[in-house]
Formats: C-alpha cells, structure tokens, sequence
C-alpha cells in the first residue's frame, strides 16, 4: 500500500498541527514518527488513518484517504477505551468485523482468533477479563485485536509506552513478524533506540513540520533529531555498531 | 494428520462464539410465563386455560365481567409493561454502551427528566385527548434535554463523564420547572402526581397502540444496529478504522433510545433503575458484553417490568403499590452492588 502525502496542511482553531508535510511510505516498511511532545505525530497518524479533515493531499494507492474505505488499516490507540467486563477473545473479535460483517464472524474467523491468540501470547487466556491482565498483556491484547483485522497497513501510537523492556521487546518481535509478511508499518515512539533497532525509516517531526526523513541508520546520527529535542539528547554507538539515544541533562537543569 | 485436526478443533472451540441465542430464547419464554401469570392473578384470579381460549377466539372462554377484565383491563396493563419494560432496558444497554459507562441510565442523561417536563406541560395544558399528544410533547422535551446536556457539556460525545454531569444538572433543571408547573395547576396534581411515582393503571388500548408505534420503532432501530454499536467499544480511531462513522452511530442510537425512552416515560411515568438492572443482569448471566444482547436484554426488560407490575398489584392487594417502588425496592442494592464491583476491579 503506497502512501503519497503532498502538501498536507492541518489547523485546529487556528493552531496549526500540521504544516506542509509530503513524504511518500513506502509499501512494507516499517516507518517511526519520533519527535516532541506536540510535534503531531498522532493527528499525524489520524490523517493516515482518514479520519482527521486535512488540506492538502494524502493519497492511499493513488486514492484519497478519506475517500478509499476499501482499504484494511488497523489502528492501535496509546490509550485505549477497553468497556469494563469485555473478555480477551470478545475484543479481539472486534477486528474480524471489516472481514466478515459486523458480528457474522466465521468459524474460520474464530481459528484465525486462536492462531493471532497464539501469536501473542495470549491464548489460554481468552475468557479472562482484558481489565484484569498485565499492562504487557494488555498492549498485546489490543495489538492482537488489530492483528485479527488482517491489516495490510497497521499504524501504531506509542505502542510499547507504559511497557517494561522485556514486554517493549516482545510487542516490537510480534511487529516485526507481521511486517516479514508484507505488512506495512507506521508508528510512533518515543524511545528512539528503540526505533532505530526496529523501524526501516525514522520521521522527525517538531511542530507539525518533517526536519528529517530517511533511514534509520542515518537519521539517528542527523543534526535534525538533535533539533528537534533541542539539543538534550546523546547518541553513543556501541561496540556492536548499535547507536543508543540518551537524554543529556544539563549543568543549568542540576541549579 | 488426524491428530493436527483434532487439535485444530480443539482450538476453536477455546473461542467461544460471541453470542448465542440461548439466553435470548430463555427471556423469551420467561416473558411468556410472566405475561400469563400477570393476566391471570389479581382480585378476580382467572383460570390460565379459559385465557388461552380467549386470546386464540377458542369456544369455552371467559364470558362477561371476567372476559372484561381480561381484555380491557389486564391484557393491556401486562402489554404496556413489557414495552415500558423493553424500551427502558434496551436504552440503558444503549447508554451505557454510546457513554462507555456502566452506570449511565436514560434518567442520568436528562431524557427522561426533559420527557417528564414535556408531559406535564401537556397533562397541565391538556385539552380533549391528551395521550395522544404526550409522546410528541415528551419525545420534543427529553431530546431538547439530551441536546441542551451536549450542549453544556460542550465537547460532543468527548467527555463522557462531563456529560453525564450536565445531564444531571439539565434534568435536576428541567424537574424544577415541572414542580412549578404542578404547583401553578394544582387541579391536575393528582394525575401528574401518580404520572410520576410511575404506575401502569391508566393503561389501555390507546395508549398501548400509540407507544407501540413508537416504542417498537425505535426498538427496531437499536436492534438493527446493535452489531454495529459494539464498534463503539473501541476507540473512534478503532472503530473509523473498522468502517464505522462513530458520531453518525452514536446519534442514531442515542435518537432512537431518546424515542424509546420518552414514550415509555409519557405512558408510564418514571420507573426507575430498569435501565440499569436489566442490562448488567443480562450481561451477568451471559458473561457477554457485546450489543448483540439488545433483543435479550429488551425481552428481559419486559419480563422484570411485567412481573414487577404483578408485585404492585398483588402484594399489598387490593390497595396498589406504584411500580417505581418495586422497581427501585429491588434496583436501588443492586446499584450499589455494581458500583462496589466497579470499584474493585
């Protein structure tokens, strides 16, 4: 699935979020958003997803988004609404529905649930209430109700915050498999060794506007990422060639 | 190979189907047994085989005062309940489910306070035939409150809980101009009085064929629309991405609860907490939380407001109870109980 931006523009009363942004993703990549706190990656995303208005174009296989709702893109929010009492299995069946109808789901619908249960490490678990598992099983049930859509794009929102290190990792690999069977990913993060280990592309974004675009490898070392932060973090690389990001603190931030 | 594909089956059936109809068949048989019971006891106790030979227009039916009490006076009462009792159910599952709150009712979001005003403003202006405009009086009145609620709450369908807060203080507003009303038309206290303790007595044939209409209408829609409505359980990205217009669903929905819930409240009064009983029963019983149960949880309805009804008729015989006294008796602990669950989990 192709994705042309051109020009995207995106004012909230009067506030810009957004401002004039044009990139093309490509098809079965994975691509990070990194960037401040309000820098738009998530009305960003919105836009991708064709649900926020935009000016501008944003064109999904030559189609704009808006308009093309032939398209399969799930959608995993930082903050998710889970409805008190819901079981495991209930939610992730939620995703069958752009499949199979609104509630119609298939018996082959229900062994696809068992196999993206499986994936995720939650099958066993499928009658347990989601308000009463871990925050790691919790993030995995939501990615699974994605997963269960059989998205050809997936866009992500912070998927590994609130996540210890172990449980970021593990979310990462499901990704990572699911972009191996061609699916395109977009997220954002915050943790940007993270997204370097992982995404093929890093964004940078700071107040609505791309500073640098481009792969990972290089973006982590560019002047932009470090503007973008103003300049508060480091990049080390490892004796692996691994780049690691840490956040600088300064002599003034100690007074 | 064999093996694989018993462990395959295995498997599935770990995932058990969203909903089954077994539940939906058992309220429906329960609705059956209630309806029979609640025409057939009271001061004149009527033999259930005389009443099914006078339903189906069988010979060996009831004759004379017992046939009059039957059709004219039990039969639409036991009707009445089971829409009042359906419609009040099945709008609070709506609500709860559009707000993303367990706790909302039709009551808290001002629709039924805001129906109450528009029919007291009908029963105080009332000249000639005044059922037939109270639906349209209470239907204008609870969708002017709900309205005036996102109005004040300000962010549409956003803030669940501030909405809910406005809906409290719209409908607090709206009881407050409805008690001056009653007090500035004193000689229609009375019927405004038992209108609101909520009480089936004035039931009859006209009343229960226009909030039918209305009541199984609106019915209707929620139902046709129930598979949908579990889109809103996610997020509005989740649900966009999954080919739903959130906010277009939740206006249908909560216009056709609004219809529902006015009419049951200009035909019966308030009758309190069946909106939050029925649904958290239902859901109880089946584990489920999925809209699909809106069939069940309005054939559950009518079955708690019928048997209900009988309780008000029967336990205190010959004097009445309001219904809003039973209905309350047994849903203001049941309130409490899901309030402490919510806490805890």
């Amino acid at each position: 699935m192709m994705i042309s931006v051109r020009n995207l523009d995106l004012t909230i009363n009067g506030k810009t979020i957004l401002n004039d942004i044009s990139l093309d993703i490509q098809p079965g990549l994975w691509s990070c958003l990194v960037g401040p706190n309000g820098a738009g990656k998530t009305t960003f995303l919105k836009v991708l997803l064709g649900s926020a208005p935009y000016s501008g174009s944003v064109k999904s296989d030559g189609v704009e988004v808006f308009r093309n709702h032939k398209r399969n893109v799930a959608f995993v929010p930082q903050q998710p609404q889970i409805p008190q009492g819901i079981s495991v299995s209930e939610y992730v069946a939620l995703g069958r529905s752009k499949r199979d109808g609104w509630g119609n789901e298939s018996s082959q619908s229900r062994e696809f649930i068992a196999k993206v249960l499986e994936q995720t490490n939650l099958y066993g678990m499928q009658r347990q209430q989601i308000s009463q598992l871990s925050g790691g099983e919790m993030q995995r049930t939501l990615i699974a109700r994605a997963l269960a859509q059989e998205p050809d794009l997936i866009l992500l929102d912070e998927p590994t915050s609130a996540l210890d290190l172990h449980h970021q990792i593990e979310v990462l690999n499901n990704l990572q498999f699911l972009q191996k069977q061609g699916v395109t990913i977009i997220s954002t993060m915050h943790d940007i060794t993270l997204a370097a280990m992982y995404a093929d592309r890093i964004i940078v974004m700071q107040e609505g506007r791309v500073l640098a675009d481009g792969a990972s490898s290089e973006i982590i070392h560019s002047p932009e990422l470090r503007t973008a932060f103003d300049n508060r973090i480091n990049v080390y690389t490892l004796d692996s060639g691994r780049p690691v990001v840490i956040a600088r603190k300064d002599e003034k931030d100690e007074k | 190979m064999r093996g694989e594909k018993q462990e395959d089956s295995a498997q599935i059936q770990g995932i058990s189907p969203i909903w089954n109809w077994r539940t939906t068949f058992i309220c429906a048989a329960l609705l059956l047994l209630v309806g029979l019971l609640a025409i057939s006891f009271g001061p004149i106790h009527l033999h259930f085989g005389e009443i099914i030979k006078t339903l189906l227009g069988m010979h060996g039916g009831l004759s004379g005062q017992d046939r009059t009490v039957l059709i004219d006076l039990r039969l639409p009462r036991a009707l009445l309940a089971a829409l009042v009792g359906a419609a009040l159910a099945t709008s609070g599952a709506v609500y709860q489910s559009v707000f993303r709150n367990p706790l909302a009712d039709p009551y808290l979001l001002g629709a039924a306070s805001g129906a109450g005003l528009g029919a007291t403003i009908a029963i105080t202006n009332a000249h000639g035939d005044v059922y037939s405009l109270l639906p349209i009086f209470s239907f204008i009145g609870g969708t002017l409150a709900v309205l005036t609620s996102f109005f004040i709450s300000g962010k549409f369908f956003a803030e669940p809980q501030s909405l809910l807060l406005s809906g409290i203080a719209v409908g607090s507003f709206a009881t407050a101009i409805q008690t001056y009303l009653q007090q500035r038309h004193s000689s229609s206290l009375r019927p405004v009085y038992s209108w609101i303790l909520g009480e089936l007595t004035v039931a009859n044939w006209q009343i229960v064929t226009w909030s039918s209409i209305y009541i199984l209408l609106s019915l209707g829609v929620l139902i046709s629309i129930s598979k949908q409505l579990d889109g809103l359980m996610l997020s509005d990205e989740e649900s966009f991405s999954l080919g739903i217009n959130p906010n277009r669903l939740r206006m249908i929905a909560v216009a056709a609860a609004t219809l529902a819930t006015a009419t049951a409240v200009s035909a019966s009064g308030l009758i309190g907490f069946v909106g939050i009983v029925v649904p958290h029963l239902v859901r109880g019983i089946t584990h489920r939380v999925t809209n699909r149960n809106l069939l069940t949880v309005a054939l559950a309805g009518a079955a708690f407001l019928v048997l209900a009804d009988l309780g008000a008729r029967t336990l205190l015989s010959p004097a009445e109870l309001p219904i809003g006294v039973i209905t309350a008796f047994v849903g203001a602990p049941f309130f409490l109980v899901v309030l402490r669950r919510r806490r805890t989990v």
